[in-house]
């Protein structure tokens, strides 16, 4: 049992990554428009962030620094002071929306005022953030999130066609800027910065040391494999509900009605719970995120065990109020993270380049340096991840935000 | 940056691709209303569910009808922009009904099959385009 609680950290982590608001919406709507034709692009992702947050926990381990201390170790002030500002502010705006879909969520199960469920889902996040121990946050949003494979029973439900489902994870090269927004979407996803800085962070929060880096590719591997079936079971239940119905999913309901269209009540009850745990997950996943990479690059001492968080603790206090400001304005959550996700890219290189090179230097790794497969898999991602940065932005223009 | 990508499509009359646009998007809110008033009639729903969903299709609806409107036509797509707009208000208005009273089966049932003419007359007018 105690193995099982111990890959929580790549749980939420994933869950983050793969099944925030923005994502929930986006793998549907990749589903409802093409079918299975981008299933594709999960695994692709998937395996590159398990190599990425693989070498930031063995760095956290061994190294014993989260990533933003080695991004202001590795990077020049310039370039690590660009790096924080790029990260704050797509970390921030991550948490704005996940702040507001956490109000969605509640407006679904229990209808009335949004904005009044976005105010108190706010309040319930930062009560959680003060009062749980890091532990148990991983636990009870990872574990919940997890509600959210009504999706893949849902897929399975259906009776898909695996012949049709075995084609999608072929790519198919196709002239349409939307499929391909779509493509490097479901990718980039799978990179969002914060789960990685999360990840490393958490990896320091739990003490990880050398004993301990079979959890940590466990939880690399579980974690975000859970994440990647989370994620091929939502866009393979939008395949069968909605694409042959016409319906181009634009709400955080069409993501609900796909669960209850396989199991009626239960289905939906289920849904909107892991929506809720998972949407909360990544809240906090973006809040201390932002909380940790401001603390490391200033130096503070951080972290819910540290000796003096003062400086931490009233950041991610700042953010989570900040983020609440945000979505208070009445902007659309959905429609902010996922401009979050696409210009996240944008910052992708400065995350992952540090982690890369700490991992793969034998002077700090010792015998626990990056192997043939890790320094192979790894500099291919980041050649992966250099022409997602260039692609996406220009896609995001040419298909006005995949909308055609 | 979505202002700037829509100011960027402004000015001058309405053209055809973006109004087969719009359409399409009124077909795609008819066939989702479709879903949730069939899960009604099949008492697999939850009533609160049912009208916020009801409520955030019948918004869209209403913006699309208001948008439409709001575009001036050409001499060659104002007739199918005058009924794209009537289109509209009619799925608004069916999820309206939906959201008023989301537990009532007989509602849903006409609801249901009210909007599924709407999503093919939609699909038709997007055709035409």
């Amino acid at each position: 049992m105690r193995k099982i609680f111990e890959i929580a950290l790549g749980i939420i982590a994933a869950i983050g990554g793969f099944v925030d608001i923005g994502d929930l919406v986006f793998n549907t709507q990749a589903g409802a428009r093409f079918g299975y034709q981008l299933l594709w692009a999960v695994p692709v992702g998937v395996l590159g962030i398990m190599v990425f947050a693989e070498m930031s926990g063995r760095v956290a381990a061994i190294a014993k620094k989260a990533n933003f201390e080695l991004v202001r170790e590795r990077y020049g002030p310039r370039l690590a002071l660009v790096t924080l500002v790029a990260s704050l502010v797509l970390t921030f705006l991550t948490l704005a929306a996940e702040i507001g879909g956490v109000g969605l969520a509640f407006t679904l199960l229990f209808d009335g005022p949004e904005q009044t469920f976005m105010f108190i889902g706010a309040i319930l996040l930062g009560a959680a953030c003060w009062k749980l121990s890091f532990g148990a946050i991983e636990r009870i949003f990872g574990y919940g999130g997890l509600a959210l494979l009504v999706y893949v029973a849902a897929a399975l439900h259906f009776r898909p066609d695996w012949g049709d489902i075995g084609r999608g994870f072929v790519p198919d090269v196709q002239d349409a800027t939307v499929y391909w927004y779509f493509a490097v979407g479901l990718v980039a996803a799978a990179f969002m910065p914060y789960e990685i800085y999360f990840y490393s962070s958490g990896a320091r929060e739990e003490g990880w040391e050398e004993k301990d880096l079979g959890v940590n590719r466990a939880n690399a591997i579980i974690g975000y494999g859970l994440g990647g079936l989370l994620s091929v079971g939502l866009l393979v239940t939008a395949a069968q509900v909605f694409n042959p119905a016409g319906v181009d999913p634009g709400h955080l309901g069409t993501v609900a009605l796909g669960a209850q269209a396989a199991y009626g009540e239960t289905g939906l009850l289920l849904a909107l719970l892991g929506i809720l745990f998972a949407i909360g997950g990544a809240a906090i996943d973006t809040c201390f995120s932002f909380a940790y990479n401001l603390a490391q690059y200033m130096g503070w001492q951080w972290g819910k065990k540290a000796d003096d968080p003062r400086r931490w603790t009233m950041s991610w206090m700042a953010a989570m109020v900040g983020g609440y400001a945000v979505v208070a304005t009445g902007i659309d959550p959905v429609e902010l993270t996922e401009y979050a996700v696409v210009l996240s890219v944008v910052a992708l290189p400065l995350t992952y380049l540090p982690v890369l090179l700490v991992a793969g230097d034998r002077e700090v790794m010792g015998d626990h340096v990056n192997g043939v497969l890790a320094r192979t898999l790894g500099w291919a991602y980041f050649g992966l991840i250099c022409v997602l940065t260039v692609a996406a932005p220009i896609l995001l223009f040419a298909t006005n935000g995949g909308g055609g | 940056m979505a202002a700037v990508v829509l100011l960027a499509g402004c000015g001058g009359p309405i053209e055809d691709d973006e109004l087969e646009r719009g359409v399409q998007t009124l077909e795609s809110t008819a066939a989702e209303g479709r879903l949730v008033a069939l899960d009604v009639v099949e008492d697999r729903t939850k009533v609160t569910f049912t009208r916020v969903h009801a409520r955030n299709l019948g918004e869209d609806a209403a913006h699309e009808a208001e948008k439409l409107s709001d575009a001036e036509a050409r001499p060659g797509n104002a007739q199918a922009k005058a009924e794209a707009v009537r289109l509209a208000q009619d799925i608004d208005s069916a999820l309206g009904d939906l959201q008023v009273s989301p537990s009532d089966r007989s509602v849903a049932r006409d609801v249901e099959q009210r909007l599924d003419r709407l999503s093919q007359r939609a699909a038709r007018l997007s055709e035409r385009l």
